[in-house]
């Protein structure tokens, strides 16, 4: 058992403050690299899939199969192939962040009301312009909730990727854990770890000023 | 003129006009359709596995005792886990939405979204810090690393109980007891279910990281893999859990179903 | 800058245009039977023709097909003498103004774009459009200051239905389709969006096709109506008081319900009728000429009398008896009388 005091923390955190900062922007930046992806490929199958019933519900059952490999499996069986570090960290995210993703943007565009689409027709728009100028935009605050939770969930995975050298506060828990039982593995385990939660709650915090800014007010 | 057809097609598919006429067979498809690619999946596996000459190695870990034991592990873990957490959680969401105190519920959620924000690997490897290596931690970082979607999803499921389906049963004079355990619950059940398969699949996946602490399941496989550098023994670990995760759902999704109420 | 002109791919008569549709049918793929069948109908320019049948009878189908948001399965429509068939259905749909039940306001856009959607399709300056938007709101009676920059969900069911028609006022088109636009507003604010639009309708004066299941409201806005049974069938296309006197059958009856001969007099304006010698009595009731024999019968009920006077603003001209009434009834011009109102 390892004991715990507030000195040695205080002490740890001065030391070692850069290096937490560093590790915490790599988490960042691997996590919104991911999602930027995800996001970019998942509207696009949410896009070509929402209206056909069979390729729609093959799409969404197989995002949801994937979901619920472990992570430490598919970044096993990723390292061999693209290495260690950041590849198959960015792969990783990417696919898990993809269910979140387009299953909402698939549940956004089919919620759009049909009265609403119609009268889109009425007016005479076309299918394009009524999918980007109606559709998207209507479709975007349940978008945006998918893209949410694909964030809150990637923080945490990328945590894992440490072990296979991936980028991020993760290398601060596992050097917890390989040095057990030396007076600092405490430090290292908990630095990491409330670091990932404070990042994954500031981000949380960030989409309430992202959804601000992008949902129009109307669907407040 | 073929694209104004299809476009009013399409309108009137949602129009209530002709349904689209889908495969009937499709629906069986795609109930089997997880079971049928872990079957093929693991089939090549064993195919590809079987032609390789093994090293000394290799052999110790591969072969059928040595992996039966790890799934034992696995799956006990898991399953202990997944028991222990539907019994304190569902309980603990039932109190919950009991309680009248605003005060109460909304400390719950948030204690519940700053612990879905917490990593696991974080649970368990300061757990095993600070207490101790093995079977135990890893079983007490499971259940509190599933307890909160099980408790969330109990909360959400009663409280998404149309309010006005409880006052016709508390007008027909049940009691508050049997408003929940004949209105509420069976209402609310496919939303804690789900709750539950979240948290069974959770488990799966945090009992593979437990071999950091030397709680045995099949993250041996794969850890030791990775170290030796032999490939074949970390993709049959891989392989094996991802196959149990993807199985263990697809259980949870049948029984799901099954118990969801008619008429639902 | 070349702007399109109001009336679009159409020829005018007047800055009106004529509607024909000549055996329109509509068949859904994979049903058997037909929903619309062999539907025909000739609307003159700046008419109001009412389609009025029970739901499920086609009647919307119909209505869809001019628009072709519901393309027809066989026969021609011509809008102005143009075959709307040739035309591309967007270009098409802009010039023909479309209001549906529910409306079918963009929620993510304020009233302001919500009206200028058109203008903007169609690549009006920003200046014009933003003239137009402001013109309208103040022709369905929204105050410009007040409701621009709302959003559709800020505003209430009957504020929304008038943005409705302001958007499909828009960019002036010659046409309006209108799918039981007041159905789903409660009875005082219907009523006040009729009338409304019926003063509308005078100063605009398009060629308007309005469907609704509600007979009280086709006799109340129709220049002529007709009667649709099955798959749209025609089962009487009339001016509201021919319909009221002369039902064409038994299906048109049942379909006029009880009191045909009051929902009549509601049409016939007091002036049509035979009047008496003034009772020389101020202080009795009197009835406006410019009323109709419903508001005279109305007061003889009411006074208990066997007749009342009736005035034209301060002056006394005659009197109006039962007989009067009765015999007006009878005798009414059949065409024209809305005419004559």
């Amino acid at each position: 058992m390892t004991g715990f005091d507030w000195d040695t923390l205080a002490v740890f955190l001065t030391r070692r403050y850069d290096d937490i900062l560093e590790l915490a922007g790599e988490h960042l930046t691997v996590v919104l690299i991911s999602v930027g992806i995800a996001l970019i490929i998942g509207v696009a199958v949410g896009l070509l899939v929402w209206d056909k019933p069979i390729t729609r519900s093959v799409s969404i059952s197989t995002a949801a199969v994937m979901l619920t490999i472990p992570s430490l499996a598919l970044l096993a069986l990723l390292s061999p192939l693209l290495g260690l570090g950041w590849g198959p960290s960015v792969v990783a995210l990417v696919f898990y962040s993809l269910l979140p993703i387009v299953r909402n943007t698939v549940v956004g565009l089919r919620e759009v009301p049909v009265p609403i689409l119609e009268s889109a027709r009425g007016v005479g728009m076309g299918r394009v312009r009524v999918l980007f100028t109606m559709q998207l935009p209507i479709a975007w605050p349940i978008i945006l909730a998918g893209v949410r939770t694909a964030v809150q969930l990637t923080v945490g995975i990328a945590a894992i990727a440490a072990y296979v050298a991936g980028p991020g506060l993760g290398q601060y828990i596992f050097k917890g854990l390989s040095s057990l039982g030396s007076k600092n593995a405490l430090n290292y385990a908990l630095t990491g770890t409330v670091s990932v939660v404070i990042l994954a709650l500031l981000l949380d915090a960030a989409f309430l000023i992202i959804a601000r800014y992008t949902i129009s007010r109307g669907l407040k | 003129m073929s694209v104004v057809e299809s476009e009013t097609v399409a309108l009137n598919t949602v129009g209530g006009g002709p349904r689209n006429q889908g495969s009937r067979a499709w629906p069986a498809i795609r109930r089997f359709m997880p079971v049928l690619v872990v079957a093929v999946v693991l089939f090549a596996t064993w195919l590809w596995v079987s032609s390789l000459q093994l090293d000394s190695i290799e052999q110790r870990t591969l072969n059928a005792d040595y992996i039966v034991s790890r799934i034992q592990e696995h799956l006990v873990l898991t399953v202990t886990a997944s028991i222990l957490v539907a019994v304190l959680a569902i309980p603990a969401g039932i109190a919950a939405t009991r309680s009248r105190s605003r005060m109460f519920t909304a400390t719950v959620v948030g204690i519940a979204n700053v612990g879905q924000a917490t990593p696991a690997i974080g649970v368990v490897i300061l757990l095993a810090i600070v207490w101790q290596t093995g079977f135990t931690t890893a079983l007490v970082s499971l259940v509190a690393y599933s307890f909160l979607p099980v408790l969330r999803n109990t909360m959400a499921g009663l409280e998404q109980v149309d309010s006005t389906i409880v006052e016709s049963a508390r007008g027909m004079g049940m009691t508050p007891g049997q408003v929940l355990r004949r209105v509420e619950l069976p209402l609310a059940s496919p939303v804690i279910l789900a709750g539950l398969r979240t948290a069974l699949v959770f488990a799966v996946g945090v009992a593979t990281v437990a071999t950091f602490i030397n709680a045995g399941g099949l993250g041996d496989m794969i850890i030791n893999g990775l170290k030796l550098q032999r490939f074949p023994v970390l993709l049959v670990g891989a392989v094996l859990v991802a196959a149990i995760a993807v199985l263990i759902d697809w259980l949870a999704g049948l029984v799901e179903e099954m118990v969801r109420p008619r008429g639902m | 800058m070349t702007e399109p002109t109001s009336a679009g791919p159409f020829s005018t008569v007047n800055g009106a245009v004529g509607i024909e549709l000549e055996n329109v049918s509509k068949i859904y793929p994979g049903q058997t039977g037909t929903a619309v069948e062999s539907f025909s109908m000739s609307i003159n320019p700046g008419e109001l023709v009412m389609l009025v049948g029970p739901s499920g009878c086609g009647k919307t189908t119909t209505m869809k097909m001019i628009n072709r948001i519901i393309e027809p399965s066989s026969g021609s429509i011509r809008i102005g003498g143009n075959d709307v068939l040739s035309l591309d259905p967007n270009q098409l749909r802009r010039h023909i103004g479309y209001v549906i039940q529910q409306i079918g306001l963009f929620p993510h856009l304020t009233i302001e774009e919500n009206i200028a959607t058109v203008p903007r399709l169609l690549g009006w300056s920003k200046k014009k459009t933003a003239d137009r938007v402001e013109e309208l709101l103040i022709t369905v009676q929204l105050d410009p200051g007040i409701f621009a920059k709302r959003y559709p969900r800020q505003l209430s069911g009957g504020q929304q239905q008038r943005v409705g028609v302001a958007r499909a006022l828009a960019a002036d088109p010659p046409v309006m389709l209108m799918d039981e636009p007041f159905g789903a507003t409660d009875p005082i604010t219907r009523e006040k969006l009729q009338a409304e639009f019926l003063r509308l309708q005078s100063e605009i004066g398009k060629t308007i096709i309005f469907v609704t299941h509600d007979f009280e409201e086709a006799i109340k806005l129709g220049d002529r109506i007709a009667v649709l049974g099955e798959r749209s069938r025609i089962e009487q296309f009339d001016t509201p008081s021919n319909i009221l006197s002369a039902p064409a059958n038994d299906y048109v009856s049942s379909f006029i319900g009880q009191g045909a001969s009051l929902k009549r007099l509601a049409l016939i304006p007091v002036a049509e009728a035979r009047l008496g010698q003034a009772s020389g009595d101020a202080s009795g009731a009197r009835v406006d000429i410019a009323g109709t024999l419903r508001d005279a019968l109305d007061l003889l009920v009411l006074t208990g009398g066997s007749s009342i006077d009736v005035s034209e603003g301060e002056r006394v001209v005659g009197s109006i008896s039962h007989t009067a009434i009765s015999e007006a009834l009878g005798a009414a011009p059949l065409a024209g009388a809305r005419q004559a109102e």
